[in-house]
């Protein structure tokens, strides 16, 4: 009975509720502004009548009879003393008030325009315009006539004072009217023509009688609204004055019961479900205690919710609004009472109103009341229902492991062991299931939880492990740990793009970090400076099987923003294949196999040759082109500057570095996952980043400071490169300061100046540079690392070596600091380089003082760039998301919205996805080799043919521990 | 004033005066008229019969597939 069966939702509708309705779904009224009396037992007709539902456990509800948890408590009600106003309409009951007529209640709109704006709602709503903006029309054009078109009544202005007061603004006879008249009747000074009007003229011009006017002159008559228009147009002079009549919420409310349902429906109210005088509110819903919970305090002391506090200011005011109406108080201590219980209404509802103080705690904290605990980042929407705290996740920090596969993860033993995956329980796999509870929940595959077919979670413990084990049969669910091979997510922040979250499969370790590949450290954008990342356990086959076809990392390897690889050699690796294939070094049989011993291949081809010794060799080269498939060919030029040709899967010449195997878009891993499969890909890399540690490991590899120094009479030259820029500066300047220096089309003169300058600097640096590489053997590491694309470039290096050259703030030399200088070390007006933040020194050689000054204030741009970028950026990928989110490709390839508003005829123009395009730049798509392909399996004999169609798919998702060892069919592929 | 219509960045833009064409497009993608995309009356590309309510064929080059076609409803 009290699990309910789950229904589908068919609609939701929004609209206002009745008073009646409120009266009728209320447990109870509520009267006593309190909680609990002196023993701890809610007071009856309180705040926490136990009518309105049970928080503390034991206790049962009085209105459903369940307990606390699945009794989800029921709304009770407080007739208010007086009406006010839900500060959440101000803007509705304006527009209601400024467009319907003060004495009928109709919309100032005749028929015709009615119907107008009821056929342009409609149309607004079919083209998914916002309705707002005919709303607002509407109340526009009926805002317009001075008069009711209905009834005839004149209409006032309406002032909307923020947040809950209105007032109708009308003409009224000044006060002063007398002097006024007489003010206007006297003769202008300025104008001696002028002789004033005399109270005859007067009569005879406005046409009233002279007794009257004289009267009126005297103070004695107020002139009607006739006499007045005609007494102002015969003097030319205004003699009203505003008055403001004040609109209480009980006037609100009369005035909008008479609106006739047709006329709301044209202000896009649906008179079926709302009428506009449910707006002032005239009973308040009072939730449910469940929804304040109360707290008990350590020290037993009760601590209410901030609902409750303010409910109880409502009720208390409430209260001595009734006392003092009853007892007849003045009007204005009414309206006082009046506007505090207005206060406490809207607090409640909002206190976050501008231009109202927030209602306060006690300790001056702002109160939360229902819409703070709805809005912003950590309300109930964006807080609560789109994102929420899960089960079965795990976070620490990550740490590299390269004897991993790229498709793996290492999860530390504890992590495992807390983490379960559910299994539910068959005859096929009974003896597991019950082996997993047999071994408890300390030791490493065992299980935390069974779940009785009857839904009753059992602990699992040390103690009743064994018992329970033998209990377990078919139906039951068991809790089991992590072990190597599940499938399971893993991510790290901030989810950029789908790269983000990938499935790993599970490798148990010793030890507190995740373990992962270093390949993957692009994707994730990911390092080991103490990163955390997050993984969760996927709890049902569907899921699991679902992320092991399209979440899988060796799925991912192809990235959708550039339609090449994010997956390859980084770093090391790149230094590694470098080393290994640059110059084609010669290996023995020993260093050969050990370079190959963390890869599938066993055995060496014949060698390449023999050594003076007499002793076999393999190269580089022939190594490398072991892990190549055997029909692979390729013809690309490298970063390193070699053209690299591979035929029939042997690499003939050219250096393997960034350009071949690194992410973001390696040649021979774009190729591979295009033409043979993600799987053959996955193996490539693996292998291509063990074998490249191998490699560097053979030849070693460090870099020290000795690296970056070149020769005394190369520091000479750099220093003759700067002197000369300084002279030609020295030159510029001159020119400049005699005034015949010629500016550059569309600059000033200073502008150029400044131009030239940035540029003869520029020169001195590059040419610093050059030096400073003619001195660097092809060897050096450095060298090594900026050839191949492994780290840094030849510009960091020459910064080291040679010149760290001209410091910039905003794309310009330093300007800023004291007034026409930049440091007090300079004299006004000093344009020389060094004046301006030009570094000469190299960072080995060591900046001086004011050079390191000129160069922290460039760095700082750089910090404070990346900081303002990365809050921006994200911001600006929230409203992008936000946006595109409900986008969705259908299968008849179009991109639509929700509401099945087509976006795009076909998918991005051409309905192909990035990651399924070759990315050779010659052909849009490669047509060619498709062909060549194509046909040469044509060629081959009709048993091969025959292969050819009965081709099985290659099995890319089964789990690595799935395949066959030795990985046969790879090899039988070549 | 330039006619922004004979610019080379612009696509064509073909007004299906004939309904049953119309009518062919909505059947191809099975929706009503007001889910295609908008295009404004007073949009310089459009040619001047095209009254608000009409749908507007547009071509337009494309770098993957040569012509890319969609379709818009004029609008106010």
């Amino acid at each position: 009975m009290s699990i309910q069966s789950p229904k589908e939702i068919g609609g939701i509708s929004f609209g206002l509720m009745d008073p009646e309705t409120y009266r009728d779904m209320s447990a109870t009224k509520v009267i006593t502004a309190d909680t609990y009396d002196d023993d701890g037992y809610p007071i009856d007709m309180g705040l926490m009548d136990p009518r309105l539902g049970v928080i503390d456990p034991g206790l049962e509800c009085r209105t459903c009879g369940r307990h606390s948890g699945s009794c989800n408590g029921h709304f009770g009600h407080i007739e208010l003393a007086a009406p006010v106003i839900h500060v959440g309409f101000t803007k509705l009951i304006r527009r209601l008030l400024r467009s319907t007529c003060r004495q009928c209640g109709r919309l100032a709109l005749n028929d015709e325009q009615k119907e107008e704006f009821r056929d342009r709602l409609v149309r607004a709503k079919e083209l998914n315009e916002d309705p707002n903006d005919v709303l607002k029309a509407a109340v526009r054009q009926a805002r317009k006539s001075s008069t009711c078109p209905h009834c005839g009544e004149p209409q006032a202005d309406i002032k909307h004072e923020k947040p809950t007061t209105y007032y109708e603004v009308q003409n009224v006879l000044s006060g002063d009217y007398s002097e006024r008249i007489a003010e206007a009747m006297q003769p202008d000074p300025d104008d001696e023509d002028d002789v004033g009007l005399s109270p005859q003229d007067l009569a005879d011009k406005a046409e009233i009688s002279l007794e009257r006017v004289n009267q009126m002159l005297a103070g004695e008559f107020r002139p009607r609204k006739d006499d007045r228009r005609s007494l102002e147009k015969a003097l030319g002079i205004d003699l009203t004055e505003e008055d403001m009549n004040k609109l209480m919420p009980s006037d609100i409310r009369d005035w909008f019961e008479d609106i006739p349902d047709e006329d709301i429906e044209v202000l896009g109210i649906n008179s079926e479900k709302s009428r506009p005088e449910w707006i002032i509110l005239t009973v308040l819903p009072v939730p449910p205690v469940t929804a304040r919970p109360s707290i008990t305090l350590d020290n037993g002391q009760r601590s209410e919710d901030d609902l409750t506090h303010k409910l109880v200011d409502i009720i208390r005011i409430n209260q001595r609004f009734m006392e003092n109406r009853e007892a007849g108080a003045p009007q204005l201590i009414i309206e006082d009472l009046w506007e505090l219980l207005q206060y406490h209404v809207t607090t409640f509802i909002d206190n976050e109103i501008s231009g109202t103080p927030p209602a306060r705690h006690r300790s001056g904290r702002p109160l939360k009341t229902l819409s703070q605990r709805l809005k912003g980042k950590e309300g109930r929407f964006r807080g609560s229902l789109s994102g929420k705290r899960v089960n079965f996740s795990a976070r620490t920090v990550i740490s590299p492991d390269p004897t991993l596969s790229l498709n793996e993860v290492g999860v530390p033993d504890r992590v495992a062991t807390e983490m379960t995956i559910t299994i539910n329980v068959t005859e096929r796999n009974i003896e597991e299931a019950q082996q997993y509870v047999s071994n408890g929940p300390e030791n490493h595959p065992g299980s935390n939880y069974v779940k009785r077919p009857d839904g009753r979670r059992l602990k699992v413990t040390e103690k009743n492990c064994e018992e329970l084990a033998t209990k377990v049969e078919a139906g039951w669910e068991v809790n089991r740990h992590l072990v190597d091979g599940d499938i399971v997510i893993f991510n790290r922040q901030p989810s950029l793009h789908r790269m983000s979250i990938m499935a790993h499969e599970v490798v148990v370790m010793p030890y507190k970090t995740f373990r992962l590949n270093t390949v993957v450290c692009p994707p994730y954008n990911a390092d080991f400076d103490g990163d955390e990342m997050n993984l969760h356990a996927l709890q049902t086959e569907e899921a699991r099987a679902e992320a092991r076809v399209l979440m899988r990392v060796q799925e991912q390897i192809l990235s959708p923003r550039f339609g090449e690889n994010i997956i390859g050699a980084i770093q090391d690796h790149i230094s590694g294949t470098y080393l290994l294939t640059h110059e084609n070094p010669q290996f023995s049989e020993t260093q050969a196999l050990d370079l190959l011993r963390a890869t599938r291949v066993d055995a060496l081809p014949d060698p390449d040759g023999e050594d003076e010794m007499g002793s076999p060799y393999w190269t580089g080269q022939t190594i490398f082109s072991l892990l190549l498939p055997g029909d692979l060919n390729l013809e690309f030029t490298s970063s390193t500057g070699d053209t690299v040709i591979v035929e029939n899967g042997q690499l003939l010449e050219g250096t393997i570095d960034e350009d071949a195997v690194g992410a973001f878009g390696g040649e021979i891993v774009d190729t591979l996952v295009k033409q043979y499969s993600e799987r053959r890909a996955r193996i490539f890399v693996n292998e291509i980043a063990s074998l490249a540690m191998r490699a560097i490991m053979h030849f070693g590899f460090s870099i020290g400071i000795d690296d970056e120094s070149i020769p005394p009479e190369a520091d000479e030259q750099v220093d003759e490169a700067i002197r000369n820029a300084y002279e030609r500066i020295g030159g510029l300047i001159q020119t400049y300061e005699n005034g015949e220096l010629e500016s550059l089309p569309g600059r000033t003169v200073d502008e150029t100046l400044e131009m030239k300058i940035m540029q003869t600097l520029g020169k001195a640096r590059d040419s610093a540079g050059e030096i400073a590489e003619d001195h660097f053997t092809e060897d050096n590491p450095a060298v090594v690392m900026a050839r191949s694309g492994a780290r840094g470039s030849m510009l960091n290096l020459t910064q080291m070596a040679g010149c760290v050259g001209q410091q910039a703030v905003r794309g310009e030399r330093i300007n800023r600091g004291y007034e026409d200088r930049t440091l007090a070390h300079y004299k006004p007006h000093d344009l020389s380089a060094e004046a301006h933040g030009f570094v000469e020194n190299s960072y080995r050689g060591g900046l001086t003082p004011r050079e390191f000054f000129f160069h922290a204030m460039g760095g700082r741009e750089g910090l404070v760039d990346t900081a303002v970028r990365t809050s921006k950026s994200g911001y600006l990928q929230r409203r992008l998301i936000n946006a595109l989110s409900e986008l969705e490709a259908q299968y008849d390839g179009t991109v639509r919205d929700t509401s099945d508003t087509i976006v795009q005829f076909e998918y991005g123009e051409d309905g192909t996805s990035p990651v399924r395009v070759s990315s050779s730049e010659d052909f849009d798509i490669d047509v060619d080799s498709i062909v060549d392909r194509v046909v040469e399996a044509e060629f081959e004999s009709a048993a091969e043919k025959s292969a050819f169609l009965d081709r099985q798919e290659p099995p890319t998702n089964l789990s690595e521990y799935g395949e066959p060892r030795g990985y046969e069919e790879v090899e039988s592929d070549d | 004033m330039v006619d922004v219509s004979q610019h080379e960045l612009v696509p064509e833009h073909i007004l299906l005066d004939d309904d049953s064409e119309v009518e062919e497009v909505l059947e191809e993608y099975n929706i009503k008229k007001t889910d295609l995309p908008k295009i404004k009356r007073t949009d310089p590309a459009l040619p001047d019969e095209a009254a608000p309510g009409d749908v507007i064929k547009i071509i337009r080059d494309s770098r993957t597939t040569d012509k890319a076609i969609v379709y818009r409803l004029v609008i106010q």
